[in-house]
């Protein structure tokens, strides 16, 4: 093989983030900086979201117990989070990075996937094309990350760890099969117990062992995801980037309770919260839907159904009247610590016409009082114009999702 | 008891009853079929609760009696054994033993006693109507009834019976099938009953093409069907079903005719590159021509022309392929009269030759 050390014929950048809620904190507020600092859900919150380096030292992780990370380090500093902030600066470096890419699939809030590929020559070279990214991104932000560079996602993505924090890795693909010989299956990403597991019943622990398994073998037990594998494990990740936003499979929103809550009151307001936040998601995305989970987590584990509207719709108070329905049905009164209210499959509005719905007129009214609804709200804020009984409502904030992105029914708080 | 049949008699009139019993079920009774053995004939019987199969065959019996012995089972030995044996089925202590040849099946038993039986059925009123009358009002209908939809009452097939005339009724809410048939029954008043879906796809099964008559009973709750030698009994859906004169409309001013089997291949090519999930196609009406289209979340896309009979404004609707196909479908008439009135109407379907049967589909907005 004699590889073009210019232009490959693939060349993927993964830019990861380093520490990116935390190091958003220390740039605006210097007093932060070279102090462990861990964020948390408000400051109420009582888990790690994320932490910076200094914490990192000591043993702090994400999704550690706040109580936990004082232990390891008692000068932890408690920061509540910025969700809105964390995405209005995830949304200017995704951009940047479009101005200097447009092949781009951002893989959370704080990573993305970029197809260097066609700007190679533009650019000089592979490297210099990733180079000229993590740069902008400092230009743009402030803050530092990671890049991995390689022929596909997978090497892409190891290369990037491997290298932390302000790292720069590259891995030509000619070289990923060498490179990747001796890394244990599951230190690669989309591998975990389950399938580590069953890889191991073969003999399969290091990449470099698993081209000697037949790829039927992984086909025939985890379909095209198997077979993906195969290639992962040789360097060879076939999966393209997912520019575009897939359409929502679903549409939901949870929230956790107060620890064993029993008041009616109370579960019926964090369901009509919850409704509330999911019917104006679905109308922003002029969406809807008839098929609905609403459920309660108790000591039991969920509890809770999947209920049925007779028609599809968007309207949060028809979700919640059935999803009360359910819950009165389904809670004996135990102790709840958290609610999900789910939209399923849902479609573009009003798409099939039914022979049965409501008449014209009425709908047309409905359909006029969400749009007054929602621009008031999207104007001066969340809720505030809503049913009375979410004055009531809980004052945690919202968390930004790990499945953030900066378009479509993903860019929601 | 005790007896001995020829194996494809048996195995016959099992298949004709395996319907009724469910893969899984609570009550283990419900998985098994009661055999009844009386003097000169014998009797298989089996039950989800919501309909109940009988057959009856005449037949010499060596010892009568009564049991109950798992469906599926009996039935998977039935047709593994050679075609023209005989079976012996008799029963000892708890078992029933099947022997065949040098073949012997011991099965678990459950009481007779043991068996449901559906409710009395009380009857109301009853007449009798060649088979293929009723098939093939079933057929023509059936297909557009609701599947798990909330609105209980529409995942079944409206039957109404007055005087000379059988209607059948089934709709979803995106599109409605009618059927009318005259009959030669004398009933004063007017009879509505909704028949469960499954009840439905059950009884088409066991009705043949043919002129020979057949008994329907209808009861308050039950509708009950009597064939030469199987007996059906549905429950009925407890349910309003909605006014359907309502949704029907009158002929729009958009009418257009077309050649039913070439409107039908056009639709199907295009539905090839039809959204998978919406399954949407654009159906656009000019002067004597149709276009369909179809695009797929991959942008990829389908146009397909065919010349019809249409003068008139020009009109673009979307319509769930499927529904227009299935309709499409029921019938081999030659010609297909289709009557729009603007794109947000249905589409009402008729056919020259075949006056009793209307389809209404709903548009979708594309």
């Amino acid at each position: 093989m004699s590889p073009n050390p210019q232009h490959w014929s693939r060349a993927i950048a993964l830019i990861d983030m380093n520490a990116f809620f935390a190091s958003v904190d220390q740039r605006d507020f210097p007093f932060l900086l070279g102090q462990p600092v861990g964020i948390t859900n408000g400051m109420r919150g009582s888990c790690i979201i994320t932490c910076s380096y200094e914490a990192r030292a000591f043993g702090v992780h994400t999704g550690m117990r706040l109580r936990e990370a004082y232990q390891l380090c008692p000068n932890l500093v408690q920061r509540p989070a910025r969700p809105k902030v964390y995405a209005r600066v995830s949304t200017h470096i995704m951009k940047a990075i479009h101005n200097i890419c447009p092949d781009i699939e951002v893989f959370s809030v704080d990573e993305a996937f970029i197809d260097i590929t066609p700007s190679q020559r533009l650019y000089g070279s592979p490297e210099k094309a990733a180079q000229l990214l993590k740069t902008a991104v400092y230009e743009t932000s402030g803050l530092l990350c990671s890049v991995g560079l390689s022929g596909d996602k997978t090497t892409a993505k190891y290369a990037a760890k491997l290298n932390k924090p302000d790292g720069f890795t590259v891995i030509p693909p000619w070289e990923s099969r060498e490179r990747l010989r001796y890394v244990p299956v599951t230190e690669l990403c989309g591998i975990a117990e389950g399938m580590g597991g069953f890889l191991a019943g073969y003999g399969v622990r290091n990449c470099g062992d698993m081209e000697k398994l037949p790829i039927s073998i992984l086909a025939k037990r985890f379909g095209n995801l198997g077979r993906r594998i195969w290639y992962m494990c040789q360097g060879e990740d076939p999966d393209p980037l997912h520019i575009d936003v897939a359409a929502p499979k679903s549409i939901g929103h949870g929230k956790v309770m107060p620890p064993n809550t029993r008041s009616r009151e109370v579960v019926l307001t964090y369901l009509q919260h919850m409704c509330c936040k999911v019917g104006a998601r679905l109308r922003k995305h002029e969406l809807e839907a008839r098929t609905f989970w609403v459920g309660l987590h108790t000591k039991f584990g969920w509890t809770g159904e999947k209920i049925r509207l007779p028609l599809m719709s968007n309207d949060s108070r028809k979700i919640f009247q059935h999803g009360k329905r359910a819950i009165e049905f389904h809670w004996k009164g135990e102790g709840v610590h958290q609610i999900q209210v789910t939209a399923l499959d849902p479609q573009p509005v009003a798409m099939q016409l039914d022979m049965f719905a409501s008449n014209p007129e009425q709908q047309l009214q409905e359909k006029m009082l969400h749009k007054a609804m929602d621009s008031i709200n999207q104007r001066y804020g969340e809720f505030t114009l809503s049913p009375a009984r979410l004055l009531n409502r809980s004052d945690m904030p919202n968390v930004i999702a790990p499945a953030w992105k900066p378009e479509g029914h993903r860019q929601t708080i | 008891m005790k007896f001995k049949i020829q194996r494809d008699e048996l195995l016959n009139a099992l298949q004709q009853i395996i319907g009724a019993v469910e893969k899984r079920q609570t009550m283990p009774a419900l998985s098994n079929v009661l055999i009844k053995a009386t003097s000169d004939s014998l009797s298989l019987t089996s039950t989800d609760l919501e309909i109940e199969l009988v057959t009856h065959l005449k037949m010499m019996i060596d010892e009568p009696g009564e049991i109950t012995v798992p469906a599926r089972k009996l039935l998977d030995i039935c047709k593994a054994l050679p075609a023209d044996s005989d079976v012996n089925i008799s029963i000892k202590g708890e078992k029933a033993l099947v022997q065949s040849g040098r073949s012997r099946f011991s099965l678990v038993t459950l009481p007779a006693a043991d068996f449901p039986s559906l409710d009395e059925i009380n009857v109301g009123s009853e007449f009798e109507l060649p088979q293929k009358t009723l098939k093939d009002i079933i057929d023509k209908t059936s297909f557009a009834m609701a599947q798990q939809d909330v609105r209980y009452y529409l995942n079944g097939l409206m039957l109404e019976i007055s005087a000379k005339i059988l209607r059948a009724v089934a709709t979803d809410g995106h599109r409605l099938a009618y059927c009318e048939k005259e009959t030669d029954c004398e009933l004063s008043d007017i009879k509505q009953v909704i028949v469960p879906r499954k009840g439905v796809l059950e009884l088409v099964r066991l009705l043949d093409n043919t002129e020979e008559k057949i008994k329907v009973i209808l009861g308050s709750n039950h509708l009950r069907v009597e064939l030469d030698n199987i007996r059906f009994t549905s429950k009925l859906i407890d349910g309003r079903f909605p006014d359907y004169n309502r949704v029907i409309p009158d002929d729009g001013q958009c009418i257009m005719t077309a050649d039913r089997e070439i409107l039908r291949q056009a639709l199907v090519r295009a539905s090839i590159l039809s959204n998978e999930k919406y399954r949407g196609i654009r159906l656009i009406l000019e002067d004597n021509l149709v276009k369909l289209q179809a695009q797929n979340p991959d942008q990829e896309e389908a146009d397909v022309e065919i010349e019809v009979n249409y003068k008139g404004e020009s009109l673009e609707i979307g319509f769930n392929v499927n529904y227009m196909i299935e309709a499409l479908n029921v019938t081999d008439s030659s010609m297909v009269q289709a009557a729009f009135r603007d794109s947000n109407s249905s589409c009402l379907l008729t056919f020259p030759e075949l006056k009793d049967c209307k389809y209404v589909v709903m548009p979708m907005r594309l």
